[in-house]
């Protein structure tokens, strides 16, 4: 769970987020690549979960195996409701709110390897 | 359907939608796992989840109700963010663990307790182009 894929997530999420800026800042209206980038990080985040949940089930140590569950389902749900949320949306209000999104996973990530690790 | 909210709210949505989400699932995790150790820090993490979660609906639409329903929640939210903040600081035996609104929120960056307080200003600055010409005599 603290692997390579895990840190991709988070390197992907940043990239969202840091591509959304550019719209924000600039006032460029929200590309259809842009909106549709929340369902890459969603896919990636469903992998994630699978993958998670794999080690979990492979693995006898002692953690929160509710949460980190929980964890893992419900993150994919954050990019799909917030692309469900903006679309048709090409205002910078579209682009403030994919900013938001991909700045919140890689806490989720974060999150999700401090209960794999057990520090929470 | 409820029209969409437009603007600076739609934003101000997937936040609440967010930590509407967090709260909840933490707290049905804690209420099935670990309900003995804290049932009212636990019960009150429940209560706040619940009202995050009307807070986001009602935010989500536009309308005079939804507006209303968004005010009461927000309102309430704040109460409990500084009544539960206050209440975890001066007697912290009542909150052997700690809910969302411990220490004002310190546990999540305080954006509990800064999302009412920002959900209200937009309310009210948006209230007058809501409320149509009646409320044009402020």
């Amino acid at each position: 769970m603290t692997g390579l894929f895990a840190t991709g997530t988070i390197v992907a999420s940043l990239a969202m987020a840091t591509w959304a800026l550019v719209h924000l800042v600039l006032n460029r209206p929200m590309s259809r690549a842009l909106h549709s980038s929340q369902l890459v990080i969603a896919a990636l985040f469903i992998v994630l979960a699978i993958g998670g949940i794999v080690q979990m089930i492979g693995s006898d140590r002692d953690f929160a195996r509710v949460e980190f569950v929980g964890y893992l389902a419900l993150s994919p749900v954050i990019p799909i409701g917030s692309w469900w949320w903006t679309r048709g949306d090409r205002t910078r209000v579209g682009s403030a709110i994919i900013v938001v999104v991909g700045l919140v996973m890689p806490v989720l990530v974060a999150r999700i390897q401090q209960v794999w690790t057990g520090g929470g | 359907m409820a029209e969409r909210s437009t603007g600076g709210a739609r934003l101000l949505v997937v936040v609440y939608a967010i930590v509407a989400v967090a709260a909840t699932a933490r707290s049905a995790v804690q209420l099935f796992t670990r309900f003995d150790e804290a049932p009212v820090a636990y019960l009150l993490s429940l209560l706040a989840a619940v009202v995050y979660i009307i807070a986001t609906v009602a935010l989500s639409r536009a309308g005079r109700t939804s507006r209303r329903v968004a005010t009461a929640a927000l309102v309430f939210e704040l109460s409990g963010v500084i009544f539960v903040g206050t209440a975890s600081l001066v007697f912290p035996d009542a909150f052997p663990r700690a809910t969302v609104w411990s220490t004002y929120g310190s546990g999540y960056l305080f954006i509990p307790l800064a999302l009412p307080i920002i959900g209200l200003w937009w309310l009210r600055r948006t209230s007058a182009a809501a409320a149509g010409p009646r409320a044009h005599d402020s």
